[in-house]
């Protein structure tokens, strides 16, 4: 490995010396053309202008003048990002002066990252969606996914919980695989993959839902672009991992010009978006009272604090308010410095930003990053050579519990939280108070670097040598601690009672990407071609602790202060991945485009012989508008049709699933360390397959002042790599295996964008983007003997729960009735037969951007429209010692008043318990939770020169996730995750300057 | 110079290309894990291999000491515990008889016993295979596993009735067994019993007990034998046991039965750390009231005869100031110590002597029966039992066993059970007593996936 790379390496010095002794060709009747680039609003600077047919080029400077070589006859390009392109012919004239006009379509220039390659979006024949700076930059979010938020067709991203640095959620055109943890898309940063495996353990991450993602690690503030691949013609390149589709991630490089500083601060206020609506202490005493009125209890039972006389009757306390109704602040300081020439462009960026919660209590998230980049070429343009490295610092302080699930618990009337004394309240050893729950920390802290570095040398005309390198480090510490004092002092718990989880995660991995690139035209065909190969090489080291017995609580951080240690595991594992790949593009005239890319795939994650495995597709796309017929109509001014047909795969199982062995099971007995199988043995699995069409029209009417794409698509996915469910007697519950089942989803996708208005001063752009897509569990052979029995059903959609059918309330006994499915009298999964889909129908969002002279305000509208768990389906039975939702004040306390909600219990009405545990596993408790959310909203201000000079001032005010349209009664329709805290609105202002 | 270097990347690239063969994706073994053939090539890790079973045995399934294991729930779903615990947990469906066939519990003690039914089979298989291990070695681990695999099997006979006995790691065959039948279920346990009393050494291999001996084999075996009603077999393996008195006795203060170095102990399971203690401690005791969790019933507590040491020692009371509650104190520290002061007791010596005392009376020997008997109620300062027929002392032996094994693995319910004493006791004091509730329910999961299972017990 290293020999071949040390092999690469010399080769490219040796044919950089041979670029540095090549002088420029000279034209001797070529003539110098100056003058100045303008917009409506001043001179331009970095423009490229290009003599057309050559590789002459230059550059504006700051007040927008250029100078260039070009001869009679020849063509000059002018073009500027975000601007449309120009072409001017040369005449006998040596000063072109020309105006740029801003393109806010930007189609005719948008050229789209497709990873391998670059494709100018007009000609691309696959499904790409994207996002640029313009759409991140507006939004207060600290993890990138949250941008993608209502912004793309096909991508669902949710937010899992509200904490910060907490993860979130995609979905790429639904869920392709039977494993919940194998729907991950691939994530490409720069070139270099970027593993979304969990860094943390659920152990060390308890105030989370889900383990910690090291996707927090990318900064939105240093993104450029963000592109999704979604089809088979744009995601078979990417072979075994594209079926989850593929997120690529430029990040912002220098732009050749003065250099520049630009420095801005933001800070705002966050809180969560709504309170759940509970009910308050008269409702619950009266509700409490009843309980025991229904279950024939006449003596409150000494334990019984809120009801018996303990308590105060009439304390009413909004524990939502106290516990988790706090305000957050916000606060982000992004930095960067950038600028360079013609051959060398550097940038160099800054960031720090701070959240603090909104419990009570000094918790924080910290989260500060550097980036550097640079890029070079020579000056025959032949050689090129660009750097990147990005380093984050992530240092979140959190409590160890999420406390909302007390929040929402917590009888109304329960006492207060500190006493006379300003000490935490025990109300004489019958209040567990939740804050002492808060003494529990979970830190952690995250290191990450990500750089790249990529050579290309072109050998011959449109012949070009590339290889990229990657390497990233990631290290991660967490732990989440459990000192005595999370128990209330009268069980004499001292610290030899504190306990500390421990966990570090240590990633290192490399890539090395040679590649080799070939154009050529022939008459009216254009060919472009690529192959390349991959090899990736990942190492992944985690390390899980616990331990106990401290000498003081103080000490709890010093593992060496424990009486006892144990490891909970200590993994090493190794992943290598090798592949071939290759693409071909045809383009006749512009017209008809065939685009060809396969992959060779092998991956270290199977057993001998299947190891490797093909994956490939075609695509086409015809431009209509090009043809003759049409060109010269003036109210099309863009049609393409463009499909697609393909295979991709996954890999994601795991390491070392195909070995017979034996794992530490960091359990002790005799003092020897135990062994334990691993799981059951066997190598004969192979790849999961996707296979992907896709049909789309791109249209664009009247100047593309209205273009619209509309897709549809169908993928099934089969092969399953879902571990195939075994009956407990095996030993094991699933046996890694291909199962024979196929999962579709099939969907249509429309875009729309609109430019309503564009004058001098006013400037109204909309943007509508629409998914409805349809998961269908297409076939499962043995599906009725499998676990997922109970889970799935051959014709319904994969996130689907199979529930009773809740038929009302028994008027007699006051209890839930359901449907007895198959009338035996019984209720088990025979009876659970209505399905619930919580798949969303379809969901979307609409933006609209307007620009007023120096003002610029941008809104963004989500939409979803689907099924959730509501109000009804959290908490514990209504009767007992626990807060529930205002809803259930309407209960049956005799037969001619039946109510809502079936009869309270204080618990010791086995019947109703036994109902109620149904109620919640059936339909009556999902419903509607559709809703229209205002995600974003981002007003700026670009303060005119005359004001202040030299600097470009811009001042912001940036608004997420503020009003939401809903009838769902839970706390946030978003959110599926009850007792969690949900995604908090945030406002901020900010200012930005430029020197 | 230039064509010279772009000719030497076009040899380079492919022949780049073609170097990097498909060897590049095979990564060595990780570091966290052996194969299977290698962990039975030296005795270290085929001794973890078999540890590890113990742990598990301690910390998960039927027999753990914690809050999930038998003893606790077991002890909610017949006549000892009351359940105060918060709503929804397991535990309180035990103690209301509102077990689900989708109950946590019910699936996990499943699962975990056929996991560990899985392991002692796949140490049985590589002890076989393994070309190194040495004869005693192989034996005493060979015994070890017949022994535990006869002793999950016989508590899930308990539990869930007829059930598949499990000898192969071959999934293919396991995963679609049927039921075996408990006449079949208990002539598989003897015989993996015998052949464990054959493998096993008399000696310990530690000084805790915590590896089961022959001795250990054949106090299960006299367990089985009673509870099939093989009285003569019954005694006799109990007198096997009961005649190794320079290892065994009885323990005249109750206070050290459940200490470590207690000479009842047959068999008990090691701390997973120097200084911890039996977790049986921390599911139990009650720091204040009202309970967390459980309390002993009123019914029970009145169940001792007065002055019955046991009831001083090993119950405990506490108070709030309003209510009293009792909870068993056989475990009296939950606390880690210096060293540890308990360990959980597997088989201990009073049940051997119960099991001879019960078979004698079934026998006819009444003088043989009340000898035993009074034993054990001789420790705990009771007169002497003088009954003279056999039905009434099996009354008093079937009460002796109720104050002597509470909250000890589900004795009471199993007793209870073989003695057809179900229904006329728990009718009475349980609300939601069922006759169907003599077996708990197989884990629906298990139907969902192996329907040679069906049909689901009765009442479910």
């Amino acid at each position: 490995m290293g020999l071949w790379y040390t092999l690469v390496l010399a080769v490219y010095l040796c044919s950089c010396s041979a670029i540095a002794s090549e002088a420029p060709p000279l034209f001797l009747q070529q003539q110098k053309i100056t003058g100045v680039i303008t917009d409506a609003l001043g001179p331009l600077q970095g423009v490229n202008i290009i003599v057309k047919g050559t590789t002459v080029r230059s550059t504006s400077d700051e007040l927008g003048r250029y100078n260039i070589n070009a001869a009679t006859g020849d063509i000059l390009v002018f073009s500027f990002m975000g601007f449309k392109t120009i072409e001017i012919g040369i005449g006998q004239q040596t000063i072109v002066s020309v105006l740029l006009i801003e393109d806010t379509m930007q189609l005719e220039e948008v050229v789209v990252n497709a990873g391998y390659y670059s494709v100018k979006q007009k000609e691309s024949t696959g499904s790409i969606a994207r996002i640029t700076s313009k759409d991140i930059e507006k939004q207060p979010v600290t993890n990138f996914l949250a941008t993608m938020q209502g912004r793309m067709a096909g991508v669902a991203v949710t937010q899992s919980t509200g904490i910060a640095g907490g993860s979130f959620d995609i979905k790429i055109r639904g869920i392709n695989s039977l494993r919940s943890d194998g729907n991950n898309p691939l994530y490409i940063i720069d070139g270099v993959p970027y593993t979304a495996d969990a860094i943390g353990q659920g152990f060390t991450n308890t105030v989370m839902q889900s383990p910690t993602s090291p996707l927090n690690n990318i900064n939105p503030a240093d993104i450029e672009s963000l592109e999704v691949l979604k089809d088979a013609d744009a995601t078979a390149i990417y072979g075994s991992r594209g079926a989850n589709g593929v997120v690529l991630i430029t990040t912002k490089k220098g732009k050749a010009g003065k250099t520049k500083f630009t420095v801005s601060f933001a800070h705002g206020l966050a809180s969560v978006t709504r309170f759940m609506d509970m009910m308050n202490t008269q409702q619950y005493l009266k509700m409490r009272r009843q309980a025991f009125v229904n279950d024939g209890i006449t003596e409150y039972p000494a334990y019984e604090y809120d009801i018996n006389g303990t308590w105060e009757q009439n304390r009413n306390t909004n524990w939502q308010k106290v516990l988790f109704g706090g305000t957050a602040e916000v606060t982000s300081l992004q930095s960067s410095l950038s600028g360079g020439n013609q051959q060398t462009q550097f940038s160099l960026s800054g960031n720090f930003g701070k959240e603090t919660t909104v419990f009570p209590g000094d918790f924080r998230y910290l989260k500060g990053n550097v980036r550097a980049g640079l890029n070079h070429e020579s000056l025959d343009q032949k050689f090129k050579v660009g750097f990147s490295a990005g380093y984050t610092i992530q240092d979140n302080n959190q409590p160890s519990t999420d406390i909302t699930t007390q929040a929402l618990s917590l009888a109304p009337n329960a006492p207060n939280l500190y006493d006379a004394t300003g000490n935490l309240n025990w109300e004489n050893n019958t209040f567990e108070n939740p804050l002492r729950l808060l003494s529990g920390k979970s830190f952690s802290k995250t290191y990450d670097l990500v750089s790249s570095a990529n050579f290309s040398y072109e050998i011959a005309n449109r012949l070009i040598l590339k290889t990229s390198l990657g390497y990233t480090d990631l290290n991660h510490t967490e732990s989440s601690s459990q000192p005595s004092t999370i128990f209330n002092p009268a069980y004499e718990l001292g610290p030899e009672s504190s306990q500390i989880f421990v966990g570090t995660t240590s990633r290192k991995s490399w890539i090395v990407e040679p590649q080799l690139n070939y154009g050529f035209d022939t008459g009216k065909l254009q060919v472009e071609a690529l192959v390349g190969s991959t090899f990736q090489s990942q190492r992944n080291e985690q390390l899980g602790l616990q331990a106990s017995g401290f000498t003081s609580n103080s000490l709890i951080y010093n593992l060496a202060a424990a009486s006892n240690i144990y490891v909970i595991n200590n993994d090493i594992s190794q992943y290598r991945y090798q592949a071939f790949y290759g693409r071909l593009n045809l383009n006749w005239d512009k017209r008809y485009i065939i685009n060809i890319t396969g992959r060779r795939d092998g991956s270290s994650r199977f057993g001998p012989g299947r190891q490797f495995a093909w994956f490939g597709a075609v695509g086409g796309a015809w431009l209509f508008s090009n043809e003759n017929f049409l060109k010269e109509n003036s109210f099309l001014s863009f049609g393409k049709i463009r499909a697609s047909y393909g295979t991709t795969g996954s890999d994601q199982i795991g390491n070392y699933q195909f070995l017979d062995t034996y794992t530490t099971a960091g359990t002790n007995y005799q003092g020897v360390i135990g062994l334990q199988p691993t799981r059951l043995f066997n190598p004969l699995f192979g790849w999961e397959r996707s296979k992907k069409l896709e049909v789309a029209l791109e249209a664009g009417f009247c100047k593309d002042r209205i273009f619209v794409t509309a897709a549809w698509y169908k993928n099934r996915s089969s092969n399953q790599l879902a571990g195939i469910p075994l009956p407990g007697t095996t030993g094991f519950q699933t046996l890694q295996a291909n199962m024979d089942a196929t999962v579709e989803n099939r969907g249509v996708e429309v875009t729309l964008r609109t430019i309503n208005i564009t004058s001098d001063h006013f400037n109204w752009t909309t943007s509508i983007n629409f998914s409805k897509s349809k998961n269908e569990l297409v076939s499962f052979p043995g599906i009725e003997t499998s676990t997922y029995a109970n889970l799935l059903a051959v014709g319904a959609p994969l996130n689907i729960k199979k529930v009773y059918h809740y038929t009302g309330i028994d008027s007699q006994a006051g209890t839930y009735t359901f449907q007895d499915v198959n009338n035996d009298g019984l209720y088990n999964a025979a009876d659970r037969k209505t399905i619930v889909d919580l798949n969303p129908k379809f969901y979307g969002g609409i933006q609209n951007q307007l620009k007023y002279g120096n003002v610029e305000l941008d809104f963004l509208f989500q939409f979803v429209k689907q099924r959730n768990y509501n109000t009804a389906a959290f908490g514990p039975l209504p009767g007992t010692m626990r807060n529930v939702a205002s809803p259930n004040v309407s209960s049956w306390t005799s037969p001619e008043n039946t109510g809502a909600y079936q009869l309270y219990t204080s618990g010791a009405n086995s019947a109703a318990a036994i109902a109620y545990g149904r109620y919640i596993a059936s339909d009556a408790v999902i419903t509607d939770a559709s809703y229209v959310r205002l995600k974003n909203i981002g007003l700026s201000w670009d303060i005119p020169q005359k004001y202040i000079p030299k600097i470009h001032c811009k001042i912001y005010f940036q608004g997420q996730n503020l009003i939401i349209f809903t009838k769902f009664k839970g706390a946030d329709p978003e959110f599926s995750a009850t007792g969690a805290l949900p995604p908090l609105k945030v406002l901020t202002t900010g200012i930005q300057l430029t020197f | 110079m230039k064509n010279i270097a772009s000719f030497k990347i076009f040899i380079l690239l492919p022949f780049i290309m073609l170097l990097s063969c498909s060897d590049f994706v095979e990564v060595d073994l990780p570091t966290s894990q052996l194969t299977t053939g290698i962990v039975f090539e030296s005795e270290s890790t085929a001794n973890a291999a078999m540890t590890d079973v113990y742990s598990k045995i301690r910390d998960t399934g039927l027999l753990t000491g914690t809050a999930s294991g038998m003893s606790c729930q077991l002890g909610n779903y017949a006549d000892e515990l009351i359940y105060y615990g918060p709503a929804g947990l397991s535990t309180e469906n035990f103690y209301r008889n509102t077990l689900l066939v989708d109950d946590p519990t019910i699936l996990e003690w499943w699962n975990s016993s056929y996991n560990q039914i899985y392991a002692v089979n796949a140490i049985l298989e590589g002890v076989e295979n393994s070309s190194s291990l040495t004869g005693d070695f192989k034996t005493r681990l060979s015994g070890e596993s017949l022994f535990l695999r006869a002793l999950l099997h016989f508590y899930l006979l308990q539990v869930y009735g007829d059930i598949p006995y499990i000898t192969t790691t071959d999934y293919l065959t396991n995963s679609n067994v049927s039921r075996t039948s408990v006449d079949q279920v208990y002539q598989n346990i003897e015989e993996d019993l015998l052949l464990a009393v054959e493998y096993l050494p008399q000696a310990y291999n530690d000084g805790n007990r915590t590896r089961p001996n022959r001795f250990a084999a054949m106090a299960l075996m006299a367990r089985v034998y009673l509870y099939q009603g093989k009285w003569a077999e019954a005694s006799e393996a109990a007198s096997a046991v009961l005649n190794q008195t320079q290892v065994y006795s009885i323990e005249s203060d109750l206070a050290n039965v459940f200490k470590i170095e207690s000479s009842e102990t047959i068999w008990q399971l090691d701390s997973a750390l120097p200084g911890e203690n039996a977790s049986e401690a921390t599911t139990f005791i009650i720091i204040q009231g009202p309970p967390p969790l459980t309390a002993l019933s009123e019914q029970f507590m009145a169940s001792f005869e007065n002055g019955d040491l046991r009831k001083e020692i090993w119950t405990k009371e506490i108070t709030d100031g309003n209510s009293i509650w009792y909870y068993p104190n056989k475990y009296t520290t939950f606390e880690n110590t210096g060293s540890s002061i308990q360990f959980s007791v597997m088989l201990r010596l009073s049940e051997q002597y119960l099991i001879r005392s019960e078979a004698r009376a079934h026998q006819g020997d009444i003088i043989g029966a009340r000898e035993d008997l009074n034993i054990i109620r001789n420790t705990a300062q009771l007169p002497a039992n003088t009954g003279s027929t056999a039905d009434g002392l099996l009354a008093a032996i079937a009460h002796e066993r109720r104050v002597e094994f509470f909250t000890e693995h589900g004795h009471r319910f199993f007793d209870l059970k073989r003695t057809n004493s179900l229904d006329s006791t728990l009718g009475n004091f349980k609300l939601g007593w069922s006759i169907t509730d003599r077996l708990l329910p197989i884990p629906e999961r298990e139907l969902l996936v192996n329907p040679n299972l069906n049909p689901q017990n009765p009442g479910y």
